[in-house]
């Protein structure tokens, strides 16, 4: 059967759907206007699957190890596994290479007395899309912070056992929480080098692992070299210092008063899920 | 109404499909749209003109499930949806080929706008050169199998 050609009441339809469509995208991109309803879509979608997955895989899962009798050394195991991810983040906080708080003394008698008091709460990562990681500027993640309180967490930073991956941008009080990571394009971290000679706002590259610093070789005078190292320069007010971000993978040269840094980052987000979210 | 539903429920089971897809072919820069494909075709096999409301609704749920910036496939899915519903006259005339280019060519544009508006800073015109043709071949293939099972893919829709 033939088709009509679109009539004139149906074109100026198509023109005003197209016009809403141009308004909305301009929207998102500009003010993130949309933001909460994708967060509350994503809630859902990680609900939505951790409950089919608890009414479906779960149990034929626990029939199969019922029928293996080796229930108690799977939970054994799955604690202790556990037990080894949140050690693996004590470790990483009271580790004498890295100091994520302004008073290195803290850890130091931390360390003296053995009295760890560090405050974190340790979270979960729960959605984090390798797809648009590998292929989009936009790098986030979510999170599910497994604590009772109803803090809001908005600017707290996350790290993983090989150090920081971001800070949490959503204002919400749920459990969920998105996560900017270092490597998004609207990401800026203030770096500077081991000598404390060199200061830079390092952006994400939108490229896996790499955030770039562009600079005025004028300005800084020193010498750049492959595999120099970068830490945090505490400088914006949300990272602690100290804390090594990554090394020097390429210089680009643009322009004689503009260089570009390439920086590979020492952290890798699909490395852990299990996360720690810093608390001030 | 069930049918409307039946269609959500079949573009939903695509996008899923096309997002483990994508992750493998993404290491070869290869991008193959499809959820735009399934919607093309849709609107293409569909004897009645698809409404621009549909088409921006659909596009809208597309955003959402695939975490796109909302209004992106939205606008496209409105532009698709009027071209196809402009030639699907003309679109007789014309050979397999040629259709099997003009959906090809149509996924390659969607995949450059994405990649201008969810990867600026780092738009590839490798993804892009290398995306073309295999988009060309899929739809070419695509057609073989109507031709050769036509009746599997009037089912479908």
């Amino acid at each position: 059967m033939a088709r009509i050609a679109p009539t004139p009441g149906q074109k100026l339809s198509y023109f005003i759907f197209l016009c809403i469509s141009v308004s909305i995208l301009y929207l998102d991109i500009t003010s993130n206007s949309f933001q909460s309803i994708k967060n509350s879509f994503k809630s859902f979608k990680v609900s939505a699957v951790y409950i089919t997955n608890e009414i479906t895989i779960e149990p034929i899962k626990s029939v199969i190890n019922l029928t293996k009798s080796k229930n108690d050394l799977i939970d054994e195991n799955k604690n202790l596994k556990d037990a080894l991810n949140v050690s693996y983040l004590n470790n990483y906080l009271i580790s004498r290479d890295n100091n994520f708080f302004k008073d290195e003394e803290i850890i130091k008698n931390a360390i003296e007395k053995k009295n760890y008091n560090f405050s974190y709460d340790i979270a979960q990562l729960r959605s984090l899309d390798p797809n648009i990681y590998k292929c989009c500027d936009r790098h986030r993640m979510h999170i599910e912070i497994l604590s009772n309180g109803e803090n809001s967490y908005k600017d707290n930073v996350v790290f993983n056992s090989s150090g920081i991956l971001g800070l949490i941008v959503d204002q919400n009080k749920n459990k969920y929480h998105e996560v900017l990571l270092l490597t998004d394009v609207s990401h800026s971290l203030p770096i500077k080098s081991g000598s404390n000679q060199f200061f830079c706002n390092a952006k994400g590259s939108g490229r896996l692992d790499i955030i770039v610093c562009s600079y005025n070789p004028l300005l800084w005078k020193e010498e750049m070299s492959i595999n120099k190292e970068f830490y945090t320069s505490g400088l914006g007010g949300i990272y602690p210092k100290n804390i090594k971000v990554g090394f020097l993978k390429e210089i680009v040269i643009e322009e004689t008063t503009i260089v570009r840094l390439e920086i590979k980052l020492t952290t890798n987000p699909l490395e852990d899920s299990v996360l720690g979210v810093i608390k001030y | 109404m069930i049918n409307y539903l039946k269609r959500i429920l079949f573009i939903t089971f695509v996008n899923v499909i096309d997002h483990f897809v994508a992750g493998l072919f993404l290491n070869f820069f290869i991008v193959l749209p499809l959820t735009f494909l399934t919607y093309s075709l849709y609107v293409y096999r569909s004897n009645k003109n698809i409404n621009s409301s549909e088409a921006f609704l659909v596009g809208l749920y597309i955003d959402l499930i695939s975490e796109t910036y909302f209004g992106l496939n939205a606008l496209i899915f409105c532009l698709t949806t009027y071209t196809i519903n402009l030639y699907a006259n003309s679109f007789k005339l014309f050979s397999y080929l040629q259709i099997c280019l003009f959906f090809g060519i149509s996924a390659s544009a969607y995949v450059g706008f994405i990649q201008l508006v969810e990867n600026l800073y780092n738009f590839s015109y490798l993804v892009l050169l290398i995306s073309s043709p295999i988009n060309i071949l899929f739809c070419t293939l695509i057609a073989f199998i109507s031709l050769y099972f036509p009746k599997s893919l009037n089912k479908s829709f």
